[in-house]
């Protein structure tokens, strides 16, 4: 008797555990690794203390994926300002890893839409003349930022790209644009 | 110890019954017709009935039903639709709002859907019907109704080559152009078809002037094609990247509000998007009209980049995902082709060789012959 309650224990406990990987399979989306922490620090020369944010940045290495590197970004008056400092940053790229953007792209500025949980990013016109073309190129393009944002700021769940403060259907020929984007975090690895 | 087992066994199957059965419903207007999508988180034993101006669904089990976001409004010929779940039967009823037929009722895998295409009844004439009988014996007229017509052969296969006119695509160090390109591999690649599977091929530009994406989709749409193949060169911000690869469209990767809605919806692109060659056609566009032909387009894509890797012995990329403007206004298995890359040196002096764009189109075919082959066996 005490065994045949034991297999009904078994049995619902292998119940849950199905359930409960179900649940689990069905919710396992990739997401941003850390909150983002401030840290307090003094300029030498001033005295004056700022707070930073520590973000971790990731360039294209070889092969198709990107890995990190640290940063610190100085905390703005306002913080809605932070965005376009991060993606300023990113236009900035790296020593000797590779930033996925043409020459002279400049941001033009960043809006947060909280109810959309979107970061729109609108870049400077000179960004379609002086793109290279091609499908791969324009993948590089769109998930370094949308990886990197999405990443770094939990509160952005999908990036929009602008040109000259317009939609725009495609870089060049082949993504959508008129859509927003969610990250793709197969792009990313951890060194 | 038997027993044991059983008793588990029974436990999980139970469990499994028991688990309600997520039904998404989507209906698009096609123009032609009104297609009815059920889609179920799992397979599902399902019954149909009809009448004229209703299409009953019976499935054996508690179903959860999602209606989502489908407006009516948008759906000319239907009425309204209802479900209930009684005594562990779920009940799906479609009304319409004139009397239709059934088109075609198939089945789909991953995920599993049952699809209605239904159109309106043409209306017989009056004398017909007032004075030619049933004939004694011939059975109900629902039932013939209900016989799903046969899925079409391929018979139409839309070739897009990529760019062209001012639109120059990638450019390569030594200024060759991928419009060039595209349009040589697709010139030669129709001529394969034509000539071997005797098919009828059209092409979204077989000279060098810019054709709109939206365009595009629509020739592939309007023309009724079965096909879809968009043939690209590649360019990468990494000189090192080369090699071939074959897309499909992804829907993760975009907004999957927009996504749902436009699924759901399938509302016609907005006229602001249409350009002046655009005018000349009756657009038949949707925003993403593609979703019902994923599974095929993946299974297009990697008889495709077998080819590829077999023919032109160039680094295996292999398939890929990505939301593609041109292929998610497609209703067809469509897939984008990027040959080799511009940006890399080795690929683009291969790129350049007469004997390496015949490899490519030779390539694209038998990945087209083999995907026919097997999709024209399923309708045997």
């Amino acid at each position: 008797m005490k065994r045949k309650w034991m297999w009904t224990l078994v049995g619902v406990a292998a119940l849950f555990f199905v359930i409960a990987l179900v649940i689990f399979l069905k919710s396992n989306q990739p997401g941003p690794s850390d909150e983002l922490q401030i840290i307090q620090k003094m300029t030498a020369e001033t005295g004056e203390v700022n707070e930073l944010i520590r973000v971790k940045l990731f360039f294209y290495a070889d092969g198709w994926t990107m890995v990190p590197r640290w940063r610190e970004i100085v905390v703005p008056q306002n913080r809605e300002d932070i965005y376009k400092k991060f993606v300023d940053l990113l236009l900035s790229g790296d020593s000797d890893r590779l930033a996925p953007v043409p020459p002279d792209t400049k941001v033009r500025a960043t809006y947060f839409l909280r109810p959309q949980e979107t970061l729109v990013v609108d870049f400077s016109e000179s960004l379609l003349a002086s793109f290279p073309g091609g499908t791969a190129a324009e993948l590089e393009f769109i998930y370094f930022f949308v990886d990197n944002i999405c990443y770094n700021f939990n509160e952005v769940k999908k990036v929009k790209f602008l040109v000259g403060g317009n939609e725009v259907r495609t870089l060049a020929g082949h993504l959508d644009l008129e859509k927003s984007f969610f990250p793709d975090y197969s792009y990313l690895r951890d060194e | 110890m038997r027993v044991r087992l059983l008793f588990v066994c029974v436990l999980f199957l139970s469990a499994a019954i028991l688990w309600p059965l997520t039904l998404d419903i989507r209906a698009f207007d096609h123009g032609t017709h009104t297609r009815i999508v059920l889609e179920g988180d799992r397979s599902f034993a399902f019954r149909i009935s009809s009448s004229e101006t209703k299409i009953e669904v019976k499935i054996p089990v508690v179903g959860d039903f999602r209606q989502g976001q489908i407006q009516l409004q948008n759906l000319p010929l239907v009425d309204r639709i209802s479900h209930e779940v009684v005594s562990g039967e779920s009940l799906l009823a479609i009304f319409f709002k004139a009397p239709i037929e059934i088109q075609r009722n198939f089945v789909m895998e991953n995920p599993y859907r049952v699809v209605f295409d239904v159109a309106r009844l043409a209306t017989p004439a009056p004398e017909n019907t007032a004075q030619t009988p049933s004939p004694p014996g011939s059975g109900p007229v629902q039932e013939q109704k209900n016989e799903p017509a046969p899925l079409k052969p391929i018979d139409t296969i839309c070739l897009d080559p990529g760019h062209g006119g001012e639109d120059l695509g990638a450019v390569g160090k030594t200024k060759i152009l991928e419009k060039n390109i595209t349009l040589a591999i697709s010139n030669r690649l129709k001529r394969l078809i034509e000539s071997r599977l005797g098919l009828r091929v059209i092409t979204t530009r077989d000279r060098d002037v810019e054709v709109s994406l939206n365009t595009r989709a629509s020739i592939a749409n309007n023309q009724q094609a079965q096909m879809f193949i968009s043939i690209h060169v590649n360019s990468s911000f990494r000189r090192q990247a080369r090699g071939s690869e074959t897309y499909f469209v992804s829907l993760k990767a975009t907004d999957p509000e927009a996504l749902e809605l436009a699924r759901k919806e399938n509302e016609a692109a907005p006229e602001t998007e249409a350009t002046a060659t655009d005018d000349d056609l009756k657009l038949i566009l949707w925003n993403l009209a593609q979703t019902e032909y994923i599974r095929e387009s993946s299974r297009l894509a990697e008889y495709i980049q077998n080819e590829l890797n077999e023919l032109l012995d160039t680094r295996n990329r292999g398939v890929k995902q990505a939301p593609f403007r041109v292929l998610m206004r497609t209703a067809m298995p469509a897939v984008l082709i990027e040959v080799a890359f511009l940006s890399n040196e080795s690929d683009q002096r291969r790129l350049r060789d007469d004997p390496f764009l015949d490899n490519a189109a030779q390539a694209i075919y038998n990945g087209v012959a083999k995907f026919i082959a097997y999709y024209n066996s399923l309708l045997q």
